[in-house]
């Protein structure tokens, strides 16, 4: 390839076989990133398939050979441990015994936001909060520089916030809360635990097979997975896709509201007696101000290693602080329902 | 080279150390609090909930109608969310309080239950 002409061919070209459902040029490194479903062809006969469509270029399959850096494990574990070490021996030493009042103030709600993000409740919000930027910076990281690096990060944060003023406002307003039953709870615990496992798996970057795996699951769910990837790649040419693409992590941020944490839920409950809407509004707003500062946290330490060559390593831990979390969750979401006897106890 | 050798086994054993206290049913922990009265021939299993629920274990008759009650302190944490599966139970608790589940006229055998999101378990032996 040499111009950008180049670029617009192979795409346009490849995009027409039926199996492909993306592909995307890169004239810096001469090759083209290809994603669809083949079965189980190999890379040889796909690209030998491919070129056949190509008028005036050809595919080889050698640049997917990726070395995996294992050395990086023998740093990676031990931070992961440790970390899910202190997350455990926080629970244990009664961190969610700390609020003693009966009546809540938006101080109390405050409080209750910052024990919030350190709780068990980190394992759903800040595990996906965490598995979605880190795959942001990982996916591509030349977006991942300048001005709008943070975009999606503080787009999460505004969609948050100013769901849970919203939100709160109308459950106070009404005076009736929409909690999800036991049954959509089970549905959505079990959801985010697949998409974490998904994004942690790929953040490993040791299986270079997880894309043709995702198949085998439900195909919604691998393509969302898949989808927050690709979140911040904004072309300024589709107006209206990058504008889809940007509401995405917003998008997530307001369904943190209906996630399944505790904290979260009880809160909403005291919502409901305030019997108005700024009432409601204020005290969720407080609430969610207060889980803002761990959150933030996690979610802006992806940017800290972009480039530095530690970043396989931070990579590779935030993987398996996902994975663990996902597992976490997914074993959670069964014993409540009853399929299989408590595991974990805090 | 040796240091992460050994901060990798130090960090595993307290990984292991962790996990072993987490588990759901430490050996030797069976609470016999009294937290088990009969009024009215009606049982009553009392079980605080605040960041988890005491005692973990209780144990009452089976025979007889029982109530579970659950009693609150400003609980705002996963416990105010009570989930018994096999009595397709999955309920909110009041903020401070009591709320009283029924549990019908259990037979003999363990009634097990978590909290909302399943960290939390506790569960009741009813004997004959």
């Amino acid at each position: 390839m040499h111009c950008n002409a180049c670029v617009t061919l192979t795409e346009s070209e490849l995009s027409e076989h039926p199996q492909v459902t993306s592909a995307k040029s890169n004239l810096g490194t001469r090759t083209v990133k290809i994603c669809g479903d083949f079965g189980d062809k190999s890379f040889d006969e796909v690209a030998k398939e491919l070129s056949g469509l190509l008028s005036q270029h050809t595919l080889s399959a050698e640049s997917e050979k990726k070395a995996v850096n294992w050395s990086d494990f023998k740093i990676a574990v031990p931070i992961a441990l440790g970390f899910i070490f202190v997350f455990v021996l926080l629970q244990k030493l009664g961190i969610v015994n700390l609020v003693s009042a009966s009546k809540v103030t938006y101080g109390t709600a405050f409080v209750v936001g910052i024990i919030a993000s350190l709780s068990t409740c980190m394992a759903v919000v800040g595990g996906l909060l965490l598995s979605m930027s880190a795959t942001f910076v990982h996916g591509d990281p030349s977006t991942s520089l300048g001005a709008s690096k943070f975009k999606p990060q503080i787009l999460f944060h505004l969609g948050r916030i100013v769901a849970f003023f919203i939100l709160g406002g109308v459950i106070g307003a009404l005076g009736s809360a929409f909690a999800l039953g036991s049954t959509g709870t089970f549905v959505l615990s079990l959801l985010v635990g697949l998409v974490m496992l998904v994004l942690g798996i790929n953040l490993l970057d040791i299986f270079h097979f997880t894309k043709r795996l995702m198949p085998a699951m439900p195909k919604f769910i691998s393509k969302r997975a898949l989808s927050v990837s690709k979140m911040n790649h904004t072309r300024p040419t589709e107006p209206r896709q990058s504008f889809g693409r940007a509401l995405t992590p917003a998008l997530v941020g307001v369904a943190t509201f209906f996630l399944p944490c505790g904290f979260t839920q009880s809160m909403q409950l005291y919502t409901l007696t305030t019997g108005s809407f700024w009432g409601g509004a204020l005290t969720m707003l407080a609430f969610a101000l207060g889980t803002l500062p761990v959150l933030a946290i996690l979610s802006f330490s992806s940017f800290s290693v972009v480039g530095s060559p530690k970043a396989g390593v931070f990579f590779k831990t935030a993987g398996l602080i996902v994975i663990l979390f996902a597992l976490f969750n997914i074993i959670n979401s069964l014993v409540v329902i009853g399929l299989i006897p408590p595991v974990f106890s805090f | 080279m040796k240091g992460t050798i050994i901060s990798s086994i130090v960090a595993g054993l307290l990984i292991v150390g962790a996990l072993y206290y987490s588990r759901a049913n430490p050996p030797g922990v069976t609470d016999n609090a009294n937290n088990v009265k009969i009024e009215n021939g009606t049982q009553i299993v009392e079980i605080r909930a605040k960041g988890g629920y005491t005692p973990r274990k209780s144990v009452a008759k089976a025979g007889l109608p029982t109530i579970i009650r659950f009693e609150t302190s400003g609980t705002f944490d996963c416990s105010a969310f009570v989930s018994i599966p096999s009595l397709n139970v999955s309920q909110a608790l009041a903020l401070s309080g009591n709320t009283d589940i029924n549990a019908g006229t259990p037979a003999v055998g363990t009634l097990q239950g978590t909290c909302g999101m399943g960290m939390y378990p506790f569960e009741i032996d009813f004997e004959g």
